[in-house]
């Protein structure tokens, strides 16, 4: 077993994932199934020289820099939820203190 | 013919209208949903009726014969569309409407195309079976206590039940052609690149491609050359022109096909074995020379995905936090990362959580090296092993598409890396961005098996025109013991 229960909460921190206490049991069992299967790699010969994989064409293609309109089949307008003088109107993120 | 030429030939011709067309799409809509299938998320019969105006619109308002006129397309939910919901069967985003429509989409509705639904698939196409949906799970159509394969198990049952000719999926590793083959239909993946990935929710960027289902390899090749070519609003898209299809072929005279020994282990489906030689024969008989080759790094192919596709999984998934989109958990109660944690905590599902968990694992300080640089460096080996054999000679390569035909619903839930290797087959080409098709080439006890086709990276037009020689010799609900 190469994954703790403290392996387990880091991860999930570092993944902003919450983890009920009753999923981290099986969890643990989960992932290092996972891991275990995926560490046969470390097994395999791979020469030290041998390049990361890099997908796609080598130099990826660039637009004109110049401003288009935004391909947005509605007016941002139209999607927002609530809408006013020009600002969409959000729900309060958490309890930020605002300052007076 | 093909469903996909008769159909719009027909439209184009005042045979049938587009109208008809989408009446016809809503009859077989509706008994799918009665039949139990869960294939289809979201439909109207308003937003049919409003496509069949727009298309008998463009039709008269273009020189152009539309050659997809009247066709019905069943786009996977991971693929943006304007009218319908994109939730990539997730409650996360559930209800969410994109403002923009992906390019593959919009070039089917300017062909004449229109969009019949919105297909189930597994959540954030993270599964083999079609059961990881949060809107239940895709029964196969023939087996309803089995599962259609996955991700695009929605796509593939909606094709192979005859409610659509053709559909849209996406493949990150073999979620076209695992499907496929379960329900035996064809599957076509094309080079990544290919096609745009502009509108596709963005999973596995270095691996997804939007992909095809077609009752026949004729249907998927129609869809195909349409939503392929360039597209400015995605960089890794190829600047070619749209695929240019070949015309198909009636033998295989002058091809060399090869088989990988690796494909083929002793411990193989019987039933699998057994159509799989069947078309090895067939490929001879059609005047194909068939040479045994060997790709030594295979065997790394599922270790190797499943470590690129989680990291690049637990990067992308990121964006998906309770505020920027969708579902918000947490109230005004709690701080910012309390909002992102309890979010993301209840709207994600077992198999999106644990990819995450293993992605943000396999990326953190200290296993980085050890994990995700090893495998990308190992994805070049295996990327090198393709090259060499098609370097060497080799046209196609010929394999099984899956080691064992459609499994029961519930036999892999529990046991995540069994689930993993249902991919065995299918990985590697979506590892080094190959195109590669799977083709019904028989059934064994009444469940379809699946022939995978691989070719060189932009070969298209001759994994296709070949797959049609193969489709004409071989009947595909033949049982084969």
């Amino acid at each position: 077993m190469s994954i703790g229960r403290d392996d387990v909460l880091h991860v999930a921190r570092l993944a902003e994932l919450k983890v009920a206490e009753h999923e981290v049991a099986p969890l643990v069992k989960q992932l290092n199934g996972i891991v275990d299967f995926v560490a046969q790699l470390a097994a395999a010969d791979v020469p030290v020289d041998t390049p990361e994989f890099t997908v796609g064409p080598v130099r990826a293609s660039l637009r004109a820099d110049v401003v288009a309109p935004e391909p947005l089949a509605r007016s941002a307008e139209r999607m927002a939820p609530d809408w006013q003088d020009g600002f969409y109107v959000v729900p309060r993120l958490g309890h930020q203190e605002i300052e007076s | 013919m093909s469903a996909v030429r008769h159909i719009s030939e027909a439209v184009r011709s005042g045979r049938t209208t587009a109208r008809r067309a989408t009446l016809h799409a809503e009859e077989l809509l509706r008994r799918a949903d009665a039949k139990g299938l869960n294939a289809a998320l979201d439909w109207s019969p308003e937003y049919l009726g409003s496509e069949a105006g727009r298309i008998e619109r463009a039709a008269r308002s273009t020189r152009q014969a539309l050659p997809l006129a009247g066709v019905p397309v069943a786009v996977k939910d991971n693929i943006a569309t304007l009218d319908l919901p994109t939730t990539c069967a997730s409650r996360i985003l559930d209800g969410y409407i994109s403002p923009f429509e992906a390019t593959a989409v919009t070039r089917l509705r300017a062909a004449g195309a229109f969009v019949a639904c919105k297909a189930n698939m597994d959540e954030f196409a993270m599964g083999s079976s079609t059961e990881w949906s949060a809107f239940g799970r895709v029964q196969h159509p023939d087996f309803p206590d089995r599962v259609p394969g996955g991700s695009s198990g929605g796509s593939a049952a909606l094709v192979a039940a005859g409610v659509t000719p053709v559909a849209l999926g996406s493949e990150t590793g073999g979620s076209v052609r695992q499907p496929a083959s379960f329900c035996g239909v064809v599957g076509v993946k094309p080079t990544y690149g290919r096609v745009s990935r502009y509108g596709l929710v963005a999973f596995g960027s270095s691996l997804d491609c939007i992909s095809v289902f077609g009752e026949k390899v004729d249907d998927a090749a129609r869809v195909l050359s349409v939503i392929s070519g360039h597209d400015p609003h995605d960089a890794t898209s190829a600047e070619l022109p749209p695929l240019s299809l070949a015309t198909p072929r009636t033998d295989l005279k002058g091809l060399t096909i090869g088989l990988p020994e690796e494909f083929f282990p002793a411990d193989l489906h019987p039933g699998v074995k057994a159509a799989l030689d069947h078309a090895i024969e067939q490929a001879k008989a059609l005047g194909a020379t068939v040479r045994r080759v060997s790709l030594p790094h295979a065997k790394y192919s599922v270790p190797t995905y499943y470590i690129v596709n989680p990291a690049e999984a637990a990067a992308n998934l990121a964006r998906f936090d309770g505020v920027r989109y969708g579902k918000r958990d947490g109230g005004s109660q709690v701080d910012l990362p309390g909002l992102y944690r309890a979010t993301r905590g209840t709207g994600f599902g077992p198999e999106v959580r644990r990819r995450i968990l293993v992605g943000t694992y396999v990326l953190s300080a200290g296993y980085a090296d050890q994990y995700y640089h090893k495998a990308m460096k190992m994805r070049t080996l295996i990327t090198r092993d393709f090259t060499d054999a098609f370097s060497a000679g080799i046209d196609l390569l010929l394999t099984p598409t899956t080691p064992t035909p459609a499994f029961k619903a519930g036999d892999k839930t529990e046991d995540p890396v069994a689930m993993y290797l249902a991919d065995i087959f299918v990985a590697g080409a979506s590892l080094a961005g190959l195109p590669a098709l799977s083709l019904p080439v028989g059934r064994s006890e009444g469940l379809p098996i699946g022939m995978q086709l691989i070719a060189p990276a932009f070969a298209e037009a001759k994994m296709l025109a070949a797959a049609a020689a193969f489709e004409a010799a071989i009947d595909g609900r033949r049982e084969v013991r």
